[in-house]
């Protein structure tokens, strides 16, 4: 009886994280989307989308808190809530740095980025980081998280580029510098996402096999 | 069980003892007493006549130590003479007592008394002598509640013996009750060999047996036909639970979602998490029904999702998604359709107002006149032949059934020819006709449409002083109509848009032709009406080769 009940709040748990990651992979597509189309609109949706996240996050730890404190979990049970409490907060922060994106851009007055095809690349990665993440949560998938955590470097290498093209684009352009200062705000918070979605896989292959970084925990 | 037999045997064992304990004890103390009291007259009669005889002396000659019985002499005033257990002198008047009062009255007389202790009975029997004296002898034996005491040892040991014996018995008989029971094959219940009293119940467990197993075999039976029905459907066909978990996935639903076979009780949402589907399920949930347009892998999809009540409770959700591409795709085109429609029309309208207004208003010069006329008459002939190129086809898009007959083919393409040749020559263009009679069923008006159209657009499309070959061939299965001309051909990447409504390979060319864009549409729906098929090669500033092949029997 007891046990059945705990069964059924794991599934809630399990289904309330998917469901916040899935708003994770919508807001940042809608920001990705806005970004290359200069879509003001679509930048607008993705603040009521980052307040939802925002809840999701706290209903969340308390779900898990209140498993912590009612159901004493242990093993694997234990493994997966406290996976999902530190899985949320990054959630939540790739949900914020994708308002942050959409602010940038909507300041940017539907000036797109097209011209700079490595931040799009960025955030095509990026987005798929954040997919592939979630994907390896809800399938339990080991190899796709470590896939994930691998694929990190791509978006780095993308940053790096993209550092240096707007380099460039200040010194043949000094009056457009304020512009290529967004740009790479923008492609730092897409960076940033990156190593969430990196975290994210990390405590998936932690919630499967209990090692952490390579450390047993 | 074992517990239930054990008591019952001890309680019948024990009460059968104790009965015949009893009984025994009665008949033999009933026995004995009877015995004793025959024993104590013989002996009073032998006493009473030896006292007779000798008197005293008899009595006191007597050993009183190995004298069974006690015997008293008592005088006919009741004062006793002698004693052989008491001194006589002690004892007191012995008239009262019964038996003596009953010997001096009848001459003879007996009564028993129980000792203070009611362990001991004695019986007195007395006898009156010749002298009048009374000889009294009393015997002692012990009464059946002593005896009864006695007995109660021995009876608590067959007690014990009893139960003992009784818990081996129990723990045997269930044991041979219980091991037939535990090797019952429940499955085939009749066959098996038991003791008859065990055959009600498995008779019992039979009717069940075939009762569950037909039960069983229905709801199979129903399951099966279930999933056919949903395996065999085109739709995919999700069920959920109150929760959200899949209840049922038919394949082309695994296909739609890509996931794996066996995704019955994972949550829909690891199958999919996409915002506008978890919205539509939250909508349905609270409003009962929701629909909304996914795409997924290249194609639309509608879902289609609804809750399942029963009583006032959700105990599920139904979601069925159906492939509306090709429904998108003709609500586009149906779309376009009037949206081109509209402007084609217009066109023609605006430039006939336009000239109907400056001739109203004065502005033209006599001399310009006619040219405006001409302009006029144009205009509304372009949109006379638009009008009634678009009711042609909405009749064939209604797709009214007009009724065939047998019709020559290579007759009808003469016809259209003739009709033609005034055109071509304003054109200077020349027509090349090879015919052979060729029958079939069809629509005559409808062939000469497929036939003028293509031969129309030869000429049209055609350069200064080109040709164009219309030949009509018989072939075994019915006939070709081939027309091919020397103009100016279409370009690769219109080839296969040509035949749709107001496709235009070039725009600007269109009024000088005088084109409705509606030609190649008519010619392709008739031709599809009267069960033809139309091949294009082009080649661009060559020419244009389009062959129809008619079947003879559609």
């Amino acid at each position: 009886m007891m046990r059945s009940r705990f069964d059924e709040q794991l599934a809630l748990l399990n289904r309330e994280i998917i469901e916040m990651g899935a708003l994770c992979e919508e807001v940042i597509s809608l920001a990705s989307t806005a970004l290359s189309e200069g879509d003001i609109e679509l930048a607008a949706q993705v603040t009521p989308l980052d307040r939802i996240i925002d809840q999701k996050e706290r209903d969340i730890e308390t779900l898990c808190i209140r498993l912590l404190l009612q159901q004493q979990p242990v093993a694997r049970d234990l493994r997966q809530i406290s996976a999902a409490l530190k899985m949320v907060t990054d959630m939540e922060r790739i949900g914020d740095q994708a308002d942050d994106i959409a602010e940038i851009i909507m300041s940017l007055n539907g000036r797109t980025a097209e011209e700079h095809s490595h931040i799009n690349e960025m955030a095509t990665a990026t987005m798929k980081m954040v997919t592939d993440s979630v994907d390896a949560y809800v399938k339990r998938d080991i190899s796709l998280a470590q896939a994930v955590i691998a694929y990190d470097d791509v978006v780095d290498e993308c940053f790096v580029c993209v550092k240096k093209n707007l380099i460039k684009m200040i010194a043949a352009n000094p009056d457009d510098g304020e512009y290529a200062l967004a740009l790479l705000m923008i492609a730092k918070y897409f960076e940033r996402i990156g190593d969430h979605a990196t975290n994210i896989a990390e405590w998936v292959v932690y919630s499967v096999t209990g090692i952490h970084k390579e450390i047993k925990i | 069980m074992r517990k239930k037999i054990f008591r019952s045997i001890l309680v019948t064992s024990l009460a059968a003892l104790l009965i015949s304990l009893l009984a025994a004890t009665g008949a033999l103390y009933q026995y004995f007493v009877r015995i004793q009291e025959h024993q104590l007259h013989r002996e009073l009669k032998l006493t009473a006549r030896a006292v007779e005889d000798s008197g005293l002396v008899y009595l006191e000659s007597l050993d009183a130590d190995n004298l069974r019985v006690r015997i008293t002499w008592i005088n006919a005033d009741g004062a006793v003479i002698y004693d052989t257990e008491a001194v006589a002198g002690e004892m007191e008047n012995h008239a009262d007592r019964e038996e003596v009062r009953k010997a001096l009255k009848y001459g003879e007389g007996s009564s028993s008394r129980r000792s203070a202790t009611l362990t001991e009975t004695t019986i007195y029997h007395a006898v009156k002598l010749n002298d009048g004296t009374v000889l009294r002898v009393a015997v002692s034996h012990a009464t059946i509640i002593a005896l009864i005491g006695g007995i109660i040892p021995m009876f608590v040991l067959a007690a014990i013996i009893v139960a003992v014996l009784a818990w081996l018995i129990a723990k045997r008989m269930t044991r041979n009750i219980v091991a037939p029971l535990d090797h019952v094959d429940l499955e085939r219940p009749l066959e098996n060999d038991t003791y008859e009293e065990l055959s009600p119940f498995l008779m019992r467990i039979h009717r069940l047996h075939e009762q569950s197993e037909n039960q069983l075999a229905q709801l199979r039976q129903k399951a099966d036909e279930f999933n056919h029905i949903t395996a065999n459907m085109k739709e995919s066909l999700v069920l959920l639970d109150e929760k959200g978990v899949i209840l049922s996935i038919n394949p082309a639903a695994t296909m739609l979602f890509s996931t794996s076979q066996n995704a019955v009780g994972l949550d829909f949402l690891s199958v999919d998490r996409s915002h506008e589907i978890s919205n539509a399920i939250h909508a349905a949930k609270s409003q009962g029904h929701a629909v909304t347009r996914v795409e997924r892998n290249g194609r639309i999809y509608q879902f289609d999702i609804s809750r399942i009540e029963s009583g006032n409770e959700i105990i599920g959700l139904v979601i069925l998604a159906f492939d509306i591409s090709e429904q998108e795709y003709a609500e586009r085109t149906r779309r376009e359709f009037s949206a081109n429609v509209s402007h084609e029309l217009k066109t023609p309208l605006t430039s006939i107002i336009a000239s109907a207004e400056l001739i109203k208003n004065n502005l033209v010069k006599p001399e310009d006149m006619p040219r405006f006329v001409g302009h006029i008459h144009q205009e509304a002939s372009r949109l006379l032949s638009l009008i009634e190129d678009i009711i042609r086809l909405s009749q064939l898009d209604e797709g009214q059934n007009i009724p065939r007959e047998t019709v020559d083919l290579g007759a009808l393409a003469t016809e259209a020819v003739d009709q033609l040749r005034d055109t071509a020559d304003q054109s200077n263009v020349q027509i090349n006709l090879s015919v052979e009679e060729c029958l079939l069923q069809g629509v005559p008006r409808l062939i000469h449409e497929i036939v003028y159209n293509l031969v129309g657009n030869a000429i049209k499309y055609n350069v200064d002083g080109g040709k164009v070959d219309v030949s009509v061939a018989k072939t075994r299965t019915g006939g070709i109509l081939t027309v091919s001309d020397t103009g100016i051909g279409i370009p690769f990447e219109h080839q296969s848009r040509v035949f749709e409504r107001f496709y235009r390979v070039d725009k600007s060319h269109s009024k000088q032709s005088g084109g409705t864009g509606l030609g190649l549409s008519i010619v392709k729906h008739a031709a599809v009406y009267s069960g033809a098929s139309i091949a294009l090669r082009s080649i661009p500033g060559k020419g244009t080769t389009i062959a129809v092949t008619f079947s003879a029997k559609p």
